[in-house]
């Protein structure tokens, strides 16, 4: 099944119909998006800059980490599940998007470098001037900052 | 509302909206700035207001989490109104002349003071530990309901109508 057949199948569903009737609905599941998404990159962002050695969260990044991934997980749970909606809203637009196509490039790319971060970094977090939690917060950084680049130029390219 | 109209003329006179609207990625460069800084002015929030709920850095004093998040709180608010004004400038007869503009900004005042006033409202106890009264209690879930509607207005300024006989 092509990205187009799935894409003209989400059209014609009950759901899209609804986000493109109702005058409130679109707007509201996209604001809770807004919010979702600044909880995931407000708490990523901490733990990224602790990584490196800077910012304001207090005790080792190990701490910081797991004080913070109940936050950064029910952010992205939100943000996922209100994004899914959102697509219903244009889904012939979205697969066609160049924008789309590189969010959702760069969340994998992000998901990867949290995955190497877990299986090569963490178990260096108490190695003094270790240098891969470092790399691994700065690129973090850069492809949470790029994943907002691109979702807000899906807006104006749509 | 004239006020309000000569200001959106003397703003559209000036230098800045050309200077926003030169070229096609500025406006949506200074919007992304605006949600990196809402990130920022939302996780400090957060810290202050679950840490007088207990729910975040709860070993460690108030006034220590507010000593380290105020000052990321006031910051982001000055790029969210530097950003703002900016965005504005891009089309200065838009958001001003819409109710949930000034919505937006009665909200993010009413929970900026709520969030601010927090580290003041707490009670000294023994060595110097902070204990959060009830009334503190509810005035953190409120200040955290507040931003969230914030954000919420902040959105509705791209889809809600102007007022009837505004500029544009």
């Amino acid at each position: 099944m092509s990205i187009n057949t799935i894409a003209h199948a989400l059209a014609d569903t009950s759901l899209a119909t609804a986000l493109s009737d109702s005058s409130w609905l679109f707007g509201t599941v996209e604001s809770i998006h807004v919010l979702a998404l600044t909880l995931v990159i407000g708490s990523i962002a901490l733990v990224d800059l602790r990584l490196i050695g800077v910012g304001p969260a207090r005790g080792t990044a190990d701490q910081v980490l797991r004080r913070l991934l109940p936050f950064t997980l029910g952010g992205f749970a939100l943000a996922a599940a209100t994004g899914s909606v959102l697509i219903f809203a244009n889904p012939i637009g979205y697969s066609q998007n160049f924008w789309f196509g590189a969010k959702f490039s760069l969340l994998a790319l992000a998901g990867i470098n949290a995955l190497a971060f877990h299986l090569f970094a963490q178990g260096k977090l108490l190695v003094d001037g270790a240098l891969a939690p470092r790399v691994s917060g700065a690129i973090s950084l850069l492809l949470w900052t790029a994943i907002i680049v691109s979702g807000r130029w899906i807006g104006y390219t749509i | 509302m004239t006020t309000l109209t000569a200001f959106a003329d003397w703003l559209a006179a000036s230098p800045l909206p050309p200077l926003v609207t030169s070229h096609d990625w500025l406006v949506p460069a200074i919007q992304v700035v605006h949600i990196l800084a809402i990130a920022a002015v939302l996780i400090a929030s957060v810290h202050i207001n679950l840490r007088v709920l207990n729910v975040l850095e709860s070993d460690v004093a108030l006034a220590d989490v507010a000593g380290r998040f105020l000052p990321i709180l006031w910051g982001a608010l000055g790029v969210l109104a530097l950003t703002g004004v900016l965005l504005i400038a891009s089309e200065p007869n838009r958001a001003i002349f819409r109710t949930v503009f000034w919505v937006k900004l009665a909200l993010a005042t009413l929970a900026t003071l709520a969030t601010a006033t927090q580290p003041r409202l707490a009670l000294t106890g023994g060595q110097g530990a902070t204990m959060a009264g009830g009334g503190q209690k509810v005035l953190a879930v409120l200040a955290l309901i507040l931003w969230a509607l914030t954000v919420y207005a902040g959105r509705w300024i791209a889809y809600a109508d102007s007022w009837p006989g505004a500029p544009g």
